[in-house]
């Protein structure tokens, strides 16, 4: 069981849309809470993949405002899949996303979901977890 | 303003008075404005007892334009209800905009997609952006988008705001000012506003593939220059320095301000530079600010700009005309402030911050849609949000006096306290070489990112209190169902570029576009051939190609 090895996070802007507060402001949050986080900016899909891949992440923060989340999740689910990568990384989403639509994300396999307002532990917590649960499953 | 005899008294009252409740109970340790503003428990004439009323506070309409720019103010004329609106399609927006007029509102503002503010085609065959079409705003990527957004509407009774920035502004100007003509107005009567706003593009959103901060100046500078001293478009309002997006992020009242200041000081010193007088343009250089939490911080806010603007422009630039010293605004309610949870209290947040513009004095208004937090406006909603303003402005009688909180200790207090932090911040970007440079060598960035922090923590530990996400919390589920923009926008618009495509002439196009390699290459005003461009049916991404081309792309220094 290792220990002590830090979460390895993945921020990105998908699309084309600028709102920047969240993704800089939950980066710098889970650095205080022990974290390597790589903000990569504005990313296309192959080339967050190919980050993802190259900084070795645990999980891949995809942070859109633009209203088309569902669309940047699916297309990036799709395309790991077609790479063979299928849940090699858990998929956090955040930004301005009803709570109508969190259902729909966690189908397509998204962990967790972070709208404006969320309080900075949950995030922390989640993070924690996800990655947490993912050893666990890998073990067995 | 008083006597010092009268202001020993009250001194002497005041001790007497704080000594019986010294071991009173007080709720909070400190009790500071975002800003940092230490508030005491009360404001005596002590306070002010230096303050000139001929000379500090004065008159509305005239040198220091404290109680306001004009000098009926509401009394004269209202603040224009101008709601920020747009998505799906240009045609969707436009029967919003209908609705919108038929509610109450006098002023049309419009908000684009991310595709408009970032300069680029649905169908550029570079960048994936066929999912973003109209998604959060409308689509405008053409002339042809453009005379739909505007058909049949009254454009000169009802002027209209674009609100795109400097990377964009020149094209998408250009396309509104083209339509114009051909629905017969003439340049010299039509008004409306450009946003054109670098500090928009740069820390009110983060844009992709941006330009220098250098180049976005320029730009913005060859749209105002085109309209205002050029004489193009002499009613157009070429920029407004829309601080409410910096604002956004996190930074306080002060920070806002000074941002904005110094930022139009930028163009200012560009356009002189470039051989204009004050006079001849800076009257048309405008704001767009926000309206946050602290009810009476944002008042005195809005009290000491104008002041500051109007030393500025006497003492700094020698500006003559009474209008050159004159700082128009137009104020958003801030987004910022909404939750979505129990989002319907976002109704009271917005009518707040709606009275906080009024008591500040405002020229134009857009007040927040309660389910903003959430997804785009509703029509209920967003019939709701005029309403705010409309009431405010008919059942209140808040308008009836002018700059009615003038004299108020507290009030007159503050807006000296602001006035001085405005300043000495304005100072240290000044120190950085001034705005432009400040975003360039990252200092602002980091500012920024401060501020996001700051934000964050005063939330997350309850120190700022926010009903319904870190107190007042309650386990209901949201039942909205958000609303959606039309999912064939992307097919809709693609078609609309391919039948422009179709029906111009190619070859000049593609000519001009040539030309404007030219112009941008030898550093001219870009405007007179973007304006033949468009009319012939050039459309945003191939005018957005070329800047990008030519100037280069630069990398935002963001810091995390």
């Amino acid at each position: 069981m290792d220990t002590g090895k830090k979460i390895r996070v993945l921020m990105v802007k998908v699309g084309l849309d600028g709102h920047w507060r969240g993704a800089v402001s939950v980066s710098s949050l889970l650095k205080d809470a022990g974290m390597e986080v790589i903000f990569g900016g504005f990313q296309e899909i192959d080339t967050i993949i190919n980050t993802a891949i190259q900084e070795d992440v645990d999980v891949i923060g995809l942070s859109i405002h633009s209203g088309a989340h569902i669309y940047w999740t699916r297309k990036i689910v799709e395309r790991l899949a077609e790479r063979g990568l299928a849940n090699e990384f858990i998929l956090m989403v955040g930004g301005a996303i009803p709570e109508y639509d969190f259902e729909k994300l966690r189908d397509l396999g998204v962990y967790g979901i972070f709208s404006p307002g969320t309080l900075p532990e949950r995030i922390v917590s989640e993070f924690r977890e996800s990655v947490q649960g993912k050893k666990m499953a890998r073990l067995h | 303003m008083f006597k010092k005899e009268e202001i020993k008294k009250i001194e002497k009252e005041r001790l007497k008075w704080a000594k019986k409740i010294e071991d009173d109970k007080q709720l909070k340790k400190e009790f500071t404005t975002p800003s940092g503003i230490k508030i005491k428990n009360i404001y005596t004439p002590e306070d002010i007892k230096d303050v000139d009323y001929i000379k500090d506070i004065g008159f509305p309409g005239a040198y220091p334009h404290v109680r306001g720019v004009y000098p009926t103010m509401y009394r004269g004329q209202h603040w224009t209800i101008r709601m920020f609106s747009g998505f799906g399609t240009p045609e969707e927006t436009n029967k919003r905009w209908r609705l919108l007029y038929e509610e109450g509102e006098t002023g049309f503002s419009a908000a684009c997609d991310v595709l408009t503010f970032n300069g680029i085609d649905p169908d550029d065959p570079e960048v994936d952006a066929q999912g973003e079409v109209g998604t959060s705003g409308t689509p405008l990527y053409s002339i042809k988008a453009v005379e739909e957004m505007i058909k049949d509407l009254p454009i000169d009774k009802v002027t209209v705001a674009l609100v795109v920035e400097c990377m964009t502004a020149t094209s998408l100007t250009s396309m509104y000012f083209n339509a114009a003509k051909k629905r017969g107005y003439s340049l010299n009567q039509i008004g409306g506003t450009t946003q054109n706003d670098i500090g928009t593009m740069l820390i009110g959103y983060i844009t992709r593939n941006s330009l220098t901060p250098q180049v976005l100046l320029k730009l913005a500078c060859d749209l105002i220059e085109y309209c205002i001293p050029m004489k193009n478009a002499p009613r157009w309002n070429p920029i407004n320095f829309t601080t409410y997006n910096y604002r956004e992020g996190g930074i306080d009242a002060v920070q806002e301000i000074a941002f904005g200041f110094t930022n139009a000081i930028d163009h200012i010193d560009e356009l002189l530079r470039r051989g204009w007088k004050i006079d001849e343009f800076v009257h048309r250089l405008a704001f767009h600010l926000s309206a946050d939490r602290h009810f009476f911080e944002e008042i005195a806010k809005y009290r000491a700009a104008r002041r500051i603007w109007a030393k500025l422009m006497t003492e700094r630039y020698g500006a003559k005309d009474p209008r050159s010293i004159a700082m128009k605004y137009h104020v958003q309610t801030a987004g910022s402030s909404l939750a979505n949870k129990q989002p319907m209290v976002n109704i009271i947040r917005t009518t707040i911050q709606g009275l906080e513009a009024v008591l500040g004095g405002t020229q134009s208004m857009h007040t927040n849609s309660w389910d903003e937090a959430i997804c785009l406006p509703s029509d209920e909603a967003v019939k709701l949000a005029v309403k705010t303003q409309l009431v405010i402005r008919e059942e209140t009688g808040i308008t009836d006096t002018i700059d009615p909180l003038a004299g108020s200790y507290y009030v007159e207090w503050l807006t000296n306290e602001m006035e001085k932090r405005i300043l000495s911040y304005m100072g240290e970007i000044e120190a950085q070489g001034g705005f432009a440079k400040a975003l360039e060598n990252g200092w602002i960035f980091n500012e920024m990112a401060k501020a996001f922090h700051k934000r964050q923590r005063a939330i997350a530990s309850g120190e700022e209190k926010f009903i319904g996400i870190n107190c007042f919390t309650s386990q209901e589920e949201s039942t909205i169902i958000p609303f959606r923009t039309n999912p064939k926008a992307a097919e809709i618009e693609i078609e609309r570029l391919k039948k422009l495509r179709k029906e111009r002439n190619n070859n000049l196009v593609t000519a001009l576009l040539d030309e404007l390699r030219r112009v941008c290459e030898r550093k001219e005003n870009v405007m007179p051939k973007v304006m033949e461009l468009t009319a012939e049916g050039a459309t945003l991404g191939e005018i957005t190609k070329v800047y990008r081309q030519i100037f280069g792309v630069w990398e935002l220094p963001v810091v995390v």
